[in-house]
């Protein structure tokens, strides 16, 4: 088809058709050519083709007995702008030269006036015969009109194929089925694909016509075989004008015929429709709702109907439904059964359908979670409540995500579409774990609340209503579907946690360094519980998987899983967890308060920089003590002490703040023997960024009080040690030579790599005596060990360590011989003292 | 022209970009990868159920830069994928023969 100016010496019934098909294009701005234009268009190319026909067979001229026909659309008497002219030439064998004649004569001025032609030239026996091996040559003839000529030879094509057709129209049926599958395979579904192909797509032009195929084959209306129901007809009706209205205008806008409308020419085909934008849905957004509207109606149809075989016979006895109560237990009953409902209960259903939202009742509550349990059958139980109109009036805040496209690179369906996938992937995770998934199978194995799972799942993106910030909205709109529906507090607890942390498990694990512990320890304080943790995992697989193919790819599931399992492992230790969580926040916050009159900023950066061991460790009064020592930026060789007096009388609180560096906590505790100070505990911190907080009970290790000029004594040490200036090395020697070993407990080393994700665990019990954690710590820097955490305590004789190392790399030392190595060194260290070298 | 090649931590991709950003790289492109160097796969075990880790998860940066632009982008990559653990990535150049912008026919420098 192609409107515009004819070629100079074109027929004149090419030259008038022309014509008018520019002024019915101008007629109409682009969007509102209709099933009504559509049939203008076919009456208009009808009368050109009779006048071309009646010239190619001038009377007085002995003609061929020939029949022209339309086929397809034209053949429906409708053709879209752009859409093919399908002409099939009957005639009866007996004159091939006069035939090319006359097709010459008819096909050229089409041709040569620029329209797409598709023709068939022949006899009413080869008709037949190609309609019995292709269905799209059967369908064609179906729609097959006679334009001129002579009459029986159609009927000689129609009739006997017809004939065949009608001893198993069930066959027929299935041949559909058949085609219908194969269209969804290759064109996908106009019901949910943000570039839907609206003529061969699931749900379009194509499904719609079928039914009218089938009717033909029947002979009958569907209706009275109880095939369709009166309300279907009317939505099949509504669907097809829609449906050519916006192939039309793609037609028209793109001047080309293409059927898959590109989101590119959205925003263009929208206006021309007439969509404007509002304030939550943009014109191209609700052009695509109502593609989206129609085409999942008919795709329904085209399931229950044309692919599903549904019953055929004498109507049924109506079904008869009091309430939307029992309407929601019988399609809970179906759900369960995994069958479809009858069409005299989906009339039932269609009855009690109020205009309004329904009221959650316990009835209605009990019969909607039991569809969510129904396993298979509960993603149809929930497509019946949508397509009913249902599921809006039960739950009001669905009508914003129903048919909304989501337009970013990952998603591929409608956010409701999405969100019923979800649904359905959890639900088979929790029926049937993916025996591939060890994660999963465990995750499942340990869900006590599967309602709230199946809730969380199905709400998760309920906020994306074009409000922005989906997670916060659907938070808020989550809490308000599940009051409503008044299920239990902990079903209604986990599915809320799940819809305000979807995003937790997937954007930590893609975006944040697994390697920080305090991170791992941060998300479990978020989760609290495994069960939630595992509930956060199957939701996270369960969205990617629904969402489209490129989501849910080994690279996210690497990093997912490693942050779900460190997650895990922090709860099996018992580093995190419902109580530990609650006495973290109320530590952070009485820090907080404690350092209120403090820069508000300054003192989040603090708590974000300190480490979480710190703050489950320190009471906060110390801390807020701290703050002035540690939070200020220090350069690299700034050196920070401060000093006060301890909880008991004679001891001192020491902190120590500097860059990090290997060696640094050898120095420190060398400076202070040397300063002739006892550690009675210490506590090692290090910063994400780097930063050393040492903390330290330290006693005058010959006098009861501490005066200034023995902390000046260690300043100036540590200072000197640190800037390269002095080897405490061999002044500790010369000072351990001056005092007897006291000897007695033996020394005990023990590594452990169970106890941390991040870092390996070294503990050491000795007898105190002078310089023992120099000694130590100087044995782990010769290693090249980094000391993150440590933990020094004092019991009367003896002490025990434990220290949080890594190697220069970050790694834990999982080498056998290494570790053999570093625990022999730390025994040869601390059992034997060593002599000063010579000189 | 060159051809520069990194492989970095996924979660230090945001810097990588804002680096390049802030010494005017306009065009790059990554890919998420897997695989392993001196950092291996290993196994790992969650309540209970093991499985096996046999790629790491990275992110692959390419840009394609002049050849006086080079030591420029490689250090301002350096610097932001580095954290100094293991696993930071590798950074490698390659000459880039040609180049050519699709849309224009550009050739040679104009098109980077």
């Amino acid at each position: 088809m192609n409107a515009g100016d004819a070629p100079a010496g074109a027929p004149v019934p090419i030259v008038r058709l022309k014509d008018e098909l520019a002024s019915l294009e101008r007629a109409y701005s682009p969007g509102h050519h209709g099933l009504w234009s559509a049939r203008r268009r076919s009456h208009l190319v009808d009368t050109a083709l009779v006048d071309l026909y009646r010239a190619a067979n001038p009377p007085g001229e002995r003609a061929p007995r020939t029949a022209l026909v339309s086929l397809g659309g034209y053949g429906r008497g409708a053709l879209s702008p752009r859409s093919d002219i399908d002409l099939l030439l009957l005639h009866d064998g007996a004159d091939p030269a006069g035939v090319a004649v006359l097709i010459e004569r008819l096909l050229y001025p089409l041709w040569d006036a620029g329209f797409t032609v598709g023709h068939a030239v022949r006899t009413p026996e080869d008709t037949v015969q190609l309609a019995a091996e292709r269905l799209d040559a059967a369908t064609a003839v179906l729609d097959a009109r006679l334009l001129a000529g002579d009459g029986d030879l159609l009927a000689a094509a129609f009739e006997p194929m017809l004939l065949r057709m009608r001893e198993d129209p069930d066959a027929f049926r299935e041949a559909l089925a058949g085609d219908a599958r194969d269209r969804r395979a290759r064109f996908g579904s106009a019901a949910y694909l943000l570039e839907p192909e609206l003529k061969e797509g699931g749900g379009g032009l194509r499904d719609i016509h079928a039914f009218g195929w089938l009717q033909t084959v029947r002979g009958r209306p569907l209706e009275e075989d109880g095939m369709l129901r009166p309300a279907e007809r009317e939505q099949l009706a509504a669907a097809e004008e829609f449906l050519t209205r916006a192939r039309s205008a793609l037609h028209l806008e793109s001047g080309r015929r293409i059927d898959r409308l590109f989101r590119e020419q959205q925003s263009d085909i929208a206006n021309a429709m007439g969509f404007r934008d509002e304030p939550r849905l943009m014109a191209e957004d609700g052009l695509m709702r109502a593609v989206f509207e129609h085409a999942r109606l008919v795709d329904a149809l085209t399931d229950d109907v044309i692919i599903g075989g549904r019953r055929s016979g004498p109507p049924p006895d109506p079904v008869e439904l009091p309430d939307a109560g029992e309407a929601l237990a019988l399609i809970a009953e179906a759900a369960e059964a995994e069958r479809p409902l009858s069409t005299a209960e989906l009339d039932a259903v269609e009855r009690i359908v109020p205009a309004n939202e329904i009221g959650w009742s316990t009835t209605i509550r009990d019969a909607f979670l039991r569809i969510l349990r129904a396993g298979r059958g509960a993603t149809q139980g929930l497509h019946t409540l949508d397509r009913m109109g249902l599921l809006v009036r039960l739950i009001p805040e669905w009508a914003e995500v129903r048919c909304r496209p989501q337009r970013d690179p990952y998603h591929r369906y409608t956010v409701d579409v999405h969100l019923l996938r979800a649904f359905e992937r959890m639900s088979e995770a929790l029926a049937a774990p993916d025996a591939d998934d060890p994660l999963a199978a465990v995750a499942a194995g340990h869900v006590q609340e599967r309602d709230g799972m199946l809730l969380g799942a199905l709400l998760h993106d309920i906020g994306k209503n074009g409000e922005g910030g989906h997670v916060v909205v659907g938070d808020r709109l989550a809490a308000t579907i599940l009051a409503r529906m008044d299920v239990d507090e902990t079903t209604g607890a986990l599915a809320r946690f799940m819809v305000a942390e979807h995003l937790l498990v997937p954007d930590t694990a893609t975006r944040r360094d697994l390697g920080d512990d305090d991170l791992i320890l941060d998300v479990a304080a978020r989760v609290e519980t495994p069960e939630r943790l595992g509930a956060l995992y199957l939701l996270a697989k369960a969205d990617a998987l629904a969402t489209g193919p490129a989501a849910w790819t080994p690279w996210r599931q690497a990093l997912i899983r490693e942050l779900v399992t460190k997650v895990q492992r922090v709860f099996d230790r018992g580093e995190m967890g419902v109580e530990v969580a609650e006495r973290l926040a109320d530590a952070i916050d009485e820090v907080r308060e404690l350092l209120r009159h403090e820069p508000a900023a300054a003192v989040e950066r603090f708590i974000l920089r300190m480490p979480r061991s710190y703050f489950l460790s320190t009471p906060p009064a110390q801390i807020a003590r701290h703050y002035a020592t540690i939070a200020p930026d220090l350069g690299r060789q700034d050196v920070r002490t401060s000093t006060r007096e301890g909880g008991r009388s004679g001891t001192y609180e020491l902190v120590v703040v500097a860059a990090d560096r290997p060696g640094l906590l050898s120095w420190i505790a060398g400076a202070l023997s040397l300063a002739g100070l006892s550690i009675l505990t210490a506590q090692v911190f290090t910063t994400e960024d780097g930063v050393a907080a040492d903390l330290f009970e330290v006693e005058g290790a010959f006098e009861a009080a501490v005066g200034e000029e023995r902390w000046r004594e260690f300043r100036s040490l540590l200072r000197t040690a640190i800037d390269g200036r002095v080897s405490l090395e061999h002044r500790m020697a010369e000072k351990r030579r001056h005092y007897p070993e006291r000897g007695g407990t033996p020394v005990t080393v023990a590594v452990d790599n169970e106890a941390s994700d991040f870092f390996t665990v070294i503990e050491i019990g000795a007898p105190d005596r002078i310089g023992l954690l120099y000694d130590i710590t100087r044995t782990l820097s010769d290693m090249e060990l980094d000391v993150h955490l440590a933990k020094v305590a004092t019991y009367t004789d003896r002490v025990i360590d434990s220290f949080y190392v890594r190697d220069p790399l970050g790694r834990k030392l999982e080498d056998p011989p290494l570790i053999a190595t570093v625990e022999s060194a730390l025994r040869a260290r601390l059992t034997v003292v060593p002599e000063p070298s010579a000189g | 022209m060159k051809l520069i090649t990194a492989i970095v931590k996924p979660h230090r991709i945001e810097e990588v970009k804002e680096a390049l950003r802030d010494i005017g790289v306009n065009g790059l492109t990554t890919t998420d990868v897997e695989g392993f160097g001196r950092q291996r796969g290993h196994t790992e075990v969650y309540r209970g159920a093991e499985y096996q880790v046999d790629f790491v998860p990275k992110v692959k940066v390419e840009v394609l830069v002049a050849e006086d632009e080079a030591q420029g982008v490689i250090d301002a990559i350096e610097k932001a994928a580095r954290t100094g653990k293991i696993g930071d990535g590798k950074i490698w150049v390659t000459e880039a023969e040609q180049v050519i912008r699709i849309r224009t026919g550009e050739r040679g420098p104009d098109a980077l």
